[in-house]
C-alpha cells in the first residue's frame, strides 16, 4: 500500500444552526485502501460525505481530494470520482440504461463493455424504468454509475442497502478488486459485519466526532473472546465480575456467558472454585462485540 | 371519516388557502380604492355585451365593479384552482408519492380515506370562502364606500358552491385515474373552457342559449351579487358535486393502486405506439439524455404541447374568424370605449383587429401561457431535483453548478420562444383566415414581447428555486408577483397621480406601446430581456453560494 494520501480532511467542521453534524474531522485515507466509515444513523456520515463532495460547505475547516480543494476545485475531483448516494434516488421516469447513458454523457468516455460487464455481475435489468424497479436493483443501478467510469476514487453512502446477499457479495469483490489496482474506496456503514468483510480501516464516528480509527487487523488483534461456562447447577454470577478482563457477564441458569480479554487461568480459578464446570467454550469475538466493548469505554472515558 | 387524516390534510394546505384569499382580499382593497377615486360615468355607456363578458352589472358603481373584477373574476377563478389543487391531489397525490399505502396498512377503507380528503377540501375552501365574505364588508366599510343592496355573501356561496365543483370534479377524476396531472389538467381544461365559453357565447347572435350548458354559467349566470342566491342554479352545481362524490368513491374502489407512480411522458406514449416508434425512439432514447438541457426540456413536453396548442388553435386560429363573426354585436362603437375599463385585459380597442387581438389573446393569455411553461420549469430546475434526491447525484459529475443553472434556463427560455413562435403563428393564420390583415412583424413583435414578459417571471421562479430550494415557494413568488404586477398596470394609470409608478411594472414594457399597432418597442423588449437576463445571473450566484438540500 501507498502512502499517498487521496482524502486529507483538517477541521472539518459543519452545524446546522445549533445542530453540531460534523466536529473538527481530522482523517487521512491513502491510496488502495478500503476505508469504512461506521456509525448509528444520525452519527454525521452522510454530512461528512456531502461536505467532501461540496453539495453542502463546511463551517470550519477544509478537506481535499487527490490534492484538490473541495470547494474550489470541486468540478476537477468530480472527474476521478464515483459517488453512489446514501438513500439513492435517480430519475424515475428514465430506463436504467437511459439513466447511465446520461450520466456518461455528463462525463465522457464511458467504456459499454464495463458497464455491461458490471450489470451482469449485478445481476442488473438496465432495461426498466427506474420508478419500477424494486429498492435493491434501483441500488444496483447506483452502483453500476459509480464504478463505470474506473474513477480514481469511489464514494459510496450506505452502498449494499437493498441488495440480497449474493449481490452483496458480489459488489463486496467488485470492490477488492478496485482497490487492488490502486484505487480507492470510502463507504460508510452502520453494519459492522460489512466494513468487517471489505475494509481495511475502519473510522467510528458517533455524534458528529471521530472517536476511532482502527485497521481491521488491528481490531482484530484485541483479543476479545466470548467465553460460555456451563454448570452443574445454577450459579451466581457475581462471583466471575471480579476476574481482571471479563465483561457483560449474562447468567442463564447453568449457562454464563461472558467477553473476557484476560488470563484464562483466573477466569478458571474462580469458575472451578466450590462448583463444578462442566463445560467450555470459547470463541473469537468478531467485530461487533468488540466494536461494542471497544466503542462504550471511548464512550465513558470521552 | 378519519379525523387524522381530515386535520393533517387540513394542516399541509393551509397554507395555500390563507395566501390566496389573503391577497384576494388585498386585491379588493387595491381595486376599491381605485374604483372609489375614478369617474364611473364613462362605464354607464358601455354597451350591454362589454358589460357582460367583463363582469359590470347595469349599476357601476365602485363596490360592484371590484366584487366585480376581483371576486367574480380573480376570486372565482383561485378558490376553485386551490379546490382543484387539493381535490386532484387527494387519492393520486399520496399514490405519486408513494405514502397511500402506508396510510391503507392502517385499518381504513378506501372510501373513509377519500371521505377525509374531500372533507378537508369542504373545511379548507369554506373556510377561504367565510374569509372573501368577510373581507367582502370589511374593505368596503374601511373605505367608505356604499354597499347598500350588493350581497356579497351571495357572491361567495356561489364562489364556494363553484369550487366544490371543479374540487370534487378533480378528485373524481383522480380517484379513477391515479393520475394527478390528469385529474388536475383536466379539471383546469373544463374550467377555463366553460368560463371562456359563458363570457363569449352571449356575444355570438344566436348562440346565447349554449352558454347554458357549461357549469361557469350556473356560477355567475343569474347575477349572485345583485340577485341573491339563486338556487336552482346552486342546485345544478350541488347536483354535480354529489355525482362527482360517488363517481370518485367508485373510481377508488375498483382499480389497482399505484405505489410511486411514474410519470409517463408523450414520448414514451409515442414510444410505445407501433407507427411513431422508430421517430420517438430517436427522440427519446440517446437524445432525450444527451444533454441537461434536453433531458430537462423533455420533462416539460406534455406541458409545452398543450400549452403551445392551446395558444395556436384556441387563442390564436379561432379568434381571428370570430372576429368577423361578431363584429356587428359590438356595433359602430369604437369611439365609446373607456380604456379604463379594459385596462385589466390589456387596453386593446375591441373595433380593430388589433384591439381584438389585444384584449382576447395578447392581454391575459400569452403571457399567462408563457408563464404557465417557464415557472414550471423555473421552479423545478434546480429545486425539483434538490426535492427528488436527485441533485447530489447530478453534481457528482463534473459538471460546475453554473452550468446546471445555465442549461436548465436554457431550456426555458427555448420552451417559451416555443410558445411564444405557437401563438404567433396561430395569431398570424387566424388574421388571414378571418380576413383581418394584420402586420405580421407586430404579431411577431407582440408574441416576442409576451415571450420576454414571462421569461422574466420564469426566471424569477429560477432565482427563487436557485436560492431557497423549495418548488412550492418557487412557484408562489413569481406567481403572486406576476398577480401584483398585473394589477399595478392595470390599475394605477387610472389614477393621474400615480401613473408615473406603473413603470415599476414589467407588464408595463408589455402592451402600452401598442405594439400590435405601433411595432416593436425596442427599448421596452431591452428592458424586459434584461430584467430576464439578470435574474438568471442572480441564480447562478444564489445556487453557487447554498448547500444543497437533501431532502424536501
Amino acid at each position: 500500500m501507498s502512502e499517498q494520501v487521496t482524502i486529507h480532511t483538517e477541521g472539518l467542521t459543519k452545524h446546522y444552526g445549533d445542530v453540531r453534524a460534523l466536529v473538527d474531522l481530522d482523517l487521512d485515507i491513502y491510496r488502495g485502501e478500503v476505508f469504512g466509515f461506521l456509525g448509528p444513523n444520525g452519527a454525521g456520515k452522510t454530512t461528512m460525505i456531502r461536505t467532501i463532495l461540496d453539495e453542502i460547505r463546511p463551517t470550519a475547516g477544509w478537506a481535499s481530494i487527490l490534492g484538490f480543494d473541495t470547494h474550489r476545485q470541486s468540478v476537477e475531483i468530480r472527474r476521478h470520482i464515483g459517488y453512489v448516494p446514501g438513500d439513492l434516488a435517480m430519475y424515475p421516469n428514465l430506463t436504467g440504461r437511459d439513466t447511465l447513458t446520461y450520466f456518461a454523457n455528463l462525463r465522457g468516455g464511458v467504456d459499454w463493455d464495463y458497464v455491461d460487464e458490471l450489470s451482469d455481475r449485478l445481476d442488473a435489468d438496465l432495461s426498466k424504468k427506474i420508478g419500477d424497479l424494486s429498492s435493491g436493483n434501483r441500488q444496483k443501478v447506483g452502483l453500476i454509475q459509480a464504478f463505470m467510469n474506473r474513477p480514481e476514487v469511489l464514494l459510496m453512502d450506505e452502498p449494499s442497502s437493498g441488495l440480497d446477499p449474493l449481490v452483496q457479495r458480489e459488489f463486496q469483490a467488485m470492490t477488492r478488486e478496485v482497490v487492488a489496482r490502486g484505487r480507492t474506496v470510502f463507504l460508510s456503514s452502520h453494519t459492522l459485519s460489512e466494513v468487517q468483510r471489505i475494509a481495511d480501516r475502519v473510522g467510528i464516528i458517533r455524534h458528529g466526532r471521530l472517536i476511532a480509527v482502527e485497521a481491521v487487523a488491528a481490531l482484530r488483534s484485541k483479543a476479545i473472546r466470548k467465553v460460555d461456562l456451563y454448570f452443574d447447577r445454577p450459579i451466581d454470577g457475581a462471583r466471575l465480575e471480579p476476574v481482571p478482563g471479563v465483561r457483560d457477564v449474562v447468567v442463564q441458569n447453568h449457562h454464563v456467558t461472558l467477553s473476557f480479554d484476560g488470563h484464562m487461568e483466573a477466569l478458571l480459578k474462580v469458575a472451578t472454585d466450590g462448583q463444578t464446570l462442566v463445560d467450555i467454550t470459547t470463541q473469537e469475538a468478531d467485530l461487533e462485540e468488540i466494536f461494542l466493548t471497544y466503542y462504550r469505554d471511548e464512550e465513558a472515558g470521552g | 371519516m378519519l379525523a387524522t387524516v381530515l386535520t393533517k390534510t387540513v394542516r399541509d394546505r393551509w397554507k395555500a388557502m390563507a395566501i390566496g384569499t389573503v391577497s384576494l382580499a388585498v386585491m379588493l382593497l387595491f381595486g376599491m380604492s381605485v374604483y372609489r377615486d375614478i369617474d364611473l360615468s364613462l362605464y354607464t355607456d358601455l354597451p350591454e355585451a362589454w358589460r357582460a363578458l367583463i363582469n359590470i352589472p347595469d349599476s357601476a358603481d365602485a363596490a360592484s365593479l371590484a366584487y366585480g373584477a376581483i371576486y367574480e373574476f380573480y376570486g372565482a377563478l383561485t378558490l376553485a384552482a386551490l379546490a382543484l389543487s387539493m381535490g386532484s391531489a387527494s387519492i393520486a397525490g399520496e399514490e405519486r408519492d408513494g405514502t397511500l399505502g402506508l396510510l391503507l396498512g392502517n385499518p381504513t377503507s378506501r372510501t373513509a380515506v377519500l371521505a377525509s380528503k374531500a372533507g378537508s377540501m369542504l373545511v379548507l375552501t369554506a373556510v377561504g370562502a367565510l374569509l372573501l365574505w368577510g373581507a367582502g364588508y370589511i374593505v368596503p366599510a374601511m373605505l367608505g364606500v356604499e354597499v347598500a343592496g350588493m350581497q356579497v355573501g351571495a357572491l361567495v356561496f356561489h364562489m364556494f358552491v363553484n369550487a366544490l365543483f371543479y374540487g370534487l370534479l378533480a378528485m373524481a377524476i383522480g380517484a379513477w385515474t391515479g393520475s394527478r396531472g390528469l385529474a388536475s389538467g383536466t379539471a383546469v381544461g373544463i374550467m377555463v373552457v366553460s368560463f371562456f365559453a359563458v363570457g363569449l357565447l352571449p356575444l355570438v347572435p344566436g348562440l346565447e342559449g349554449l352558454a347554458k350548458a357549461f357549469p361557469w354559467y350556473y356560477f355567475n349566470g343569474s347575477d349572485p351579487v345583485t340577485g341573491g342566491v339563486s338556487w336552482p342554479h346552486a342546485a345544478v352545481l350541488l347536483t354535480g358535486c354529489a355525482l362527482f362524490v360517488m363517481a370518485a368513491v367508485v373510481g377508488v374502489n375498483r382499480r389497482d393502486l399505484k405505489s410511486q407512480t411514474v410519470g409517463v411522458a408523450l414520448v414514451d406514449r409515442l414510444r410505445s405506439n407501433p407507427l411513431t416508434k422508430s421517430v420517438a425512439d430517436r427522440l427519446a432514447g440517446s437524445t432525450r439524455v444527451s444533454r441537461i438541457w434536453i433531458k430537462t426540456a423533455s420533462e416539460h413536453q406534455g406541458l409545452l404541447f398543450v400549452t403551445a396548442a392551446l395558444m395556436f388553435f384556441m387563442m390564436g386560429v379561432l379568434i381571428g374568424p370570430m372576429y368577423t363573426a361578431i363584429e356587428d354585436a359590438f356595433g359602430n362603437i369604437a369611439d365609446e370605449f373607456p380604456e379604463a375599463v379594459m385596462a385589466l385585459v390589456g387596453n386593446g380597442d375591441m373595433s380593430t383587429p388589433e384591439g381584438w387581438y389585444q384584449v382576447e389573446t395578447f392581454g391575459l393569455m400569452a403571457p399567462i401561457a408563457v408563464m404557465v411553461v417557464s415557472i414550471a420549469i423555473g421552479a423545478r430546475a434546480l429545486a425539483g431535483e434538490e426535492a427528488n434526491r436527485t441533485m447530489g447525484l447530478l453534481l457528482a459529475n463534473p459538471i460546475s453548478r453554473s452550468a446546471i443553472v445555465l442549461e436548465k434556463a436554457f431550456a426555458m427560455v427555448l420552451y417559451a420562444l416555443a410558445v411564444g413562435a405557437a401563438t404567433f403563428v396561430g395569431v398570424g393564420l387566424g388574421s388571414l383566415l378571418g380576413g383581418l390583415g394584420m402586420n405580421m412583424f407586430n404579431i411577431a413583435a407582440t408574441s416576442l414581447l409576451a415571450t420576454l414578459l414571462g421569461l422574466v417571471f420564469g426566471a424569477l421562479a429560477l432565482a427563487v428555486s436557485a436560492g431557497v430550494g423549495r418548488v412550492r415557494i418557487a412557484i408562489f413568488v413569481p406567481v403572486g408577483a406576476a398577480l401584483t404586477f398585473h394589477l399595478l398596470n392595470a390599475f394605477l394609470p387610472l389614477s393621474d397621480s400615480l401613473a408615473g409608478y406603473a413603470r415599476w411594472s414589467p407588464f408595463y414594457y408589455y402592451l402600452t406601446s401598442d405594439p400590435l399597432v405601433n411595432g416593436m418597442p425596442w427599448g421596452h423588449g431591452a428592458v424586459l430581456a434584461g430584467l430576464a437576463i439578470g435574474l438568471v445571473a442572480g441564480s447562478v450566484v444564489l445556487f453557487g453560494r447554498r448547500d444543497l438540500r437533501q431532502t424536501s
